[in-house]
């Protein structure tokens, strides 16, 4: 499963309260629709760390980076591409 | 897995209770903030345990830090200082993740030293669990964020050097984009520190209203990135619910100790008052609270050293040790009496002070609500 579906299965199962509702596309404002309020983030934090194994660092927690899940996917996408070159 | 302390952090340990039994506790009388006892912990280093050396801190690691605070909170009698300590790490621990560099050079020496006493503002008088439906604002004008509105209870305040104050830059965007952090100086102009507020506890710990009337930030003064204060104020909570239970669970044991000799050596109807089940029932249930209170406070701690997320372990351990800690409390006046229940004794204080841990730092309600959310209800 391609990073964003992986994403989108998350957003969809813990924090939309289990799919009622139609999955948000790649780039649906999450934040600006309120699909991700500050607990959200949270969660959404420790998942991306703990499924991708990467950290998220101080200068990488800004709303933009969270705006949708294209944008976080790209952030996993870099985090992802500097563990490998590491 | 190992659950023993390392050599140096049992060092830690009982240096930090020697301090505070034979410095502090007797320069803590009465119920006013003792400002020469400040200045000790300030020369101890006490505010400066997790922050490198080149800022003037001790650079020992969080997990050592929050054992550090846990000795403190034990040996400590007033648990107003113990929390005017930890607000001041707390504030340290944002301007050394989410700070500049020129931001630490100036801040942190201070901080660590005691010579600057730091708050943090994000609580309203019209938002306190809804923490982030804050209103005051601060908007970019002629070069610098002007800072209008007022914060409430803010710990330290009153007595406050310098403040991290949380306001709305952008009324536009969802809190998670539109609030930002700015560091504001006692000196700025338009910014007003009012009296202390008299409590029920924590007497000695000033909690006050701030007020900023077209106060000006210079941008060098923003703390993080603009839009990012939601996000530091989540951080910020992780750590904040790791120290505070720390000191907690520091007066739990030592209320804890405190039952268990009373009950050793306390006789009615011929036989020590321990060995009534009803009052054995309360110390057993105090020592079973402690040693759970350990495992989550340290798993925690632990995990902030790793870098990694505790949002859940942070709220758990919050919610656990401080409804503990208000338990332990009423029962210890139960179990000591009409001894419990006279000032002299200090055990009336210990449960004053413990009401507001329930409290603070987001409700044990509130507290329910983030464990809910985080596993996905």
């Amino acid at each position: 499963m391609a990073f964003r579906d992986v994403i989108r299965s998350f957003i969809v199962s813990d924090l939309m309260g289990g799919g009622a509702g139609e999955p948000p596309k790649d780039s649906d404002l999450l934040i600006e629709e309120g699909i991700i309020d500050s607990f959200g983030i949270m969660a959404l934090l420790g998942f991306l760390e703990e499924k991708f194994a990467i950290h998220i660092s101080g200068d990488e927690l800004l709303p933009e980076n969270f705006a949708s899940i294209e944008s976080i996917s790209s952030l996993v996408d870099r985090k992802t591409e500097l563990r490998t070159e590491a | 897995m190992d659950f023993s302390f390392s050599e140096e952090q049992a060092v830690l340990r009982e240096t930090i209770i020697r301090f505070a039994l034979k410095e502090i506790n007797p320069l803590v009388e009465g119920d006013h903030f003792a400002r020469e006892a400040w200045a000790k912990c300030g020369e101890m280093q006490l505010m400066g345990l997790p922050f490198s050396e080149e800022h003037g801190g001790c650079g020992v690691d969080f997990l050592s830090t929050a054992l550090g605070i846990y000795a403190l909170g034990y040996a400590c009698r007033d648990a107003g200082l113990v929390h005017a300590v930890v607000t001041q790490i707390l504030c340290g621990l944002q301007i050394r993740q989410f700070g500049t560099e020129e931001q630490k050079k100036k801040y942190l020496p201070d901080l660590c030293s005691g010579r600057r006493i730091f708050a943090q503002a994000i609580t309203e008088a019209g938002s306190g669990s809804d923490a982030l439906a804050m209103r005051t604002q601060a908007r970019w004008e002629g070069g610098a964020f002007l800072l209008n509105g007022s914060k409430m209870f803010i710990s330290n305040g009153p007595l406050a050097d310098v403040v991290i104050v949380f306001a709305v830059t952008n009324p536009e965007a969802r809190t998670l984009g539109g609030i930002s952090c700015l560091i504001v100086e006692k000196e700025f102009p338009g910014f007003e520190r009012c009296r202390a507020m008299e409590k029920m506890g924590l007497k000695s710990l000033q909690n006050g209203e701030l007020v900023f009337e077209d106060t000006p930030v210079p941008a060098e003064n923003l703390l993080g990135r603009e839009g990012q204060g939601a996000i530091i104020f989540n951080e910020s909570m992780e750590w904040e619910r790791s120290l505070l239970p720390a000191s907690h669970l520091g007066t739990l044991e030592r209320i804890f100790e405190t039952c268990a000799r009373h009950a050793r050596e306390r006789n009615a109807f011929g036989q020590p008052i321990g060995k009534f089940q009803s009052v054995a029932h309360k110390i057993a249930e105090m020592k079973m609270n402690l040693e759970l209170g350990k495992l989550i406070l340290f798993k925690s701690a632990s995990m902030k050293e790793q870098k990694k997320r505790a949002p859940l372990e942070a709220s758990i351990g919050k919610l656990f040790i401080s409804e503990s800690l208000k338990k332990a409390c009423l029962d210890a006046v139960q179990i000591h009496g009409g001894y419990g229940y006279m000032c002299e004794y200090g055990i009336e204080r210990d449960l004053r002070d413990s009401i507001a841990s329930t409290i603070y730092s987001g409700t044990s309600e509130v507290q329910k609500n983030i464990i809910a959310r985080l596993i996905g209800l």
